[in-house]
């Protein structure tokens, strides 16, 4: 059985770039386009090691984990305005129209979906590399200015990618071992 | 006909994104929220087609498939999922407890409308109501029976009604028919020689011009086994011989979409009309009850605050009837409209035994009715007269 130390950062690039892409031009029409990797993240980690800009600004945090050869887990952030800019995307609604409903919950669950969609697009490349595993059920974080800080034994990738004029963040855990 | 379709996602997004996806053709979206609630709604509502998610709480895709396909009520009901769980090994395992497509999420809608349509016909609703027709409008309908007794009875008990019947006995005669001027809807019988009725059904499915006709299996009481096999085929109602006359025509009407409601709705300069048959079943009140909110609402609409309901043609009363006119009276004085009942005596005087009935303003004739507005006066304080 092959081991996670066997996934290249390369492999790990090329799927959440995949992934990523897919699911934006798919679900909202929008070209997310990868800017910086893993490999550059220590000239712009996630999140700044003293704050920024676009890490205090309020963000709703998608969560889906990956269980089975691979175990692991990935944040997608988005900032607020552009979850409601994805979420009206989604549903067809105009930003007045998503105001007039519950539009947190609806943002959340957008966000939660779209989070589903773009792990589950990264966790179908390592299955079909040979590393089967299955989703969890996706959770919702939203805040500003708050850390997610990995245990020692987890791998991270962070890639950022610019979508529609705003930054969108991927963080991902993944354990060594079993 | 409505198509029924169920989606069963965990994710609100999904659910609407489908139901959006839907909403201009002929089908009705039932949403659940994970499998136990799938379950409960595909037993409820016997779908054409479920759209499934594998992950999700309380009851995930796969158990929920698992059971589906172990119900002998419910295996036959075509199951797509619709997923991000996509890995080669994943979809074989799943394909194998037996699904008809698998769509992988993220998707665009046109791949769903495209995948969902080799399931099921999907019409464009712009396509049915420029069809839209009334039960006064005529229509044509094909009886396909080797027995002249059940096609005679048929056109007798029809002969009320603007529809042309048109006898014929065998599959040739029928396909020949279909061929030249496709009817509105077809009456097959099974009793047929040599399974003839599947092979009519066959026919008019095939033919593009026919393809969405209705099409009522015509079969005994005690044959269940033709009934399951009319069933799984794929007829749009089975009919039992002996044939109820009065079930036969609200089915057909139904099949055709035809607009029942001035049966018992109609408008007489500003007042609406309200009506009730001599023969009121069932099926006959919820028929009229579904029309009522609407078309109350209209006449509102319209500046109309009177209204007159016409139970002339009843004979007597019963609970059902009773029930509808108490909703009927209560949504006028709900709505402010001033009412008078045009009734029998023999139906004016079951009333005065009822204290919630007694009050009721009603009147021998229409002229009386339409009269009494001159006056001011509210249903509720009006007397029987």
């Amino acid at each position: 059985m092959p081991v996670i130390n066997e996934i290249s950062e390369a492999k790990v690039h090329s799927f959440i770039d995949r992934a990523i892409g897919d699911v934006f031009k798919t679900m909202i029409n929008a070209d997310a386009v990868l800017k910086k990797g893993t490999e550059d993240a220590m000239s712009e980690p996630w999140p700044p090691l003293f704050g920024g800009s676009e890490y205090d600004k309020p963000h709703v945090v998608g969560t889906v984990g990956f269980m089975g050869d691979v175990n692991g887990l990935m944040y997608l952030y988005l900032d607020v305005p552009f979850a409601k800019q994805c979420t009206c995307r989604l549903l067809g609604l105009t930003e007045a129209e998503l105001d007039a409903q519950k539009s947190e919950e609806s943002v959340n669950d957008a966000v939660a979906e779209l989070t589903n969609m773009s792990v589950g697009v990264f966790k179908n490349s390592l299955c079909d590399a040979g590393y089967p595993c299955k989703l969890t059920i996706p959770s919702i974080l939203r805040g500003s200015s708050f850390r997610i800080v990995p245990t020692g034994s987890a791998r991270r990738h962070i890639y950022h990618f610019d979508c529609l004029g705003h930054r969108v963040v991927t963080d991902i855990l993944m354990k060594f071992g079993d | 006909m409505r198509h029924k379709i169920l989606t069963v996602d965990d994710s609100k997004t999904v659910r609407i994104i489908v139901r959006k996806a839907f909403k201009s053709y002929d089908c009705e979206v039932f949403e659940a929220s994970n499998g136990v609630e799938g379950l409960a709604l595909a037993a409820k509502e016997m779908p054409d087609l479920i759209l499934l998610d594998v992950t999700m709480p309380v009851m995930d895709g796969v158990e929920m498939l698992t059971k589906l396909k172990a119900d002998p009520n419910l295996k036959g009901i075509p199951v797509m999922m619709l997923t991000a769980e996509g890995g080669r090994d994943n979809v074989l395992k799943i394909a194998k407890i037996g699904v008809r497509d698998y769509i992988v999420k993220p998707f665009k809608e046109d791949a769903l409308l495209e995948k969902a349509g080799r399931v099921i016909d999907l019409k464009p609703i712009a396509d049915i109501a420029t069809k839209a027709k009334t039960i006064f409008d005529p229509a044509t309908v094909l009886v396909v029976e080797d027995k002249p007794a059940i096609t005679q009875q048929i056109q007798e008990g029809l002969k009320h009604t603007p529809w042309t019947i048109i006898g014929v006995s065998t599959q040739g005669e029928a396909i020949d028919f279909c061929t030249r001027t496709p009817p509105d809807i077809v009456l097959v019988s099974l009793s047929l020689p040599d399974d003839s009725a599947f092979g009519v059904f066959r026919v008019v499915r095939a033919n593009p011009k026919s393809k969405y006709t209705p099409l009522f299996a015509l079969v005994v009481k005690t044959e269940t086994i033709q009934q399951q096999q009319a069933q799984t085929v794929g007829f749009t109602s089975i009919v039992t011989k002996p044939i109820d006359m009065n079930e036969l025509e609200g089915k057909m009407a139904k099949a055709m979409n035809l607009d029942s409601s001035p049966r018992y709705y109609g408008k007489d300069g500003d007042t609406l009309l309200m009506k009730l048959p001599e023969n009121c079943t069932q099926s006959a009140l919820a028929e009229s009850a579904g029309y009522m909110k609407p078309k109350f609402a209209e006449a509102v609409d319209a500046g109309i605050n009177r209204t007159v309901i016409d139970i002339r043609p009843l004979k007597s009363l019963h609970i059902g009837i009773i029930k509808h006119l108490f909703q009927a009276t209560q949504m006028c004085h709900d709505l402010g409209m001033q009412l008078a009942i045009v009734a029998g005596p023999g139906i004016v005087a079951e009333c005065k035994g009822f204290e919630d009935t007694r009050g009721w303003p009603f009147f021998e004739s229409m002229d009386d009715a339409k009269a009494s507005f001159g006056k001011v006066q509210q249903p509720a304080q009006l007397a029987a007269t």
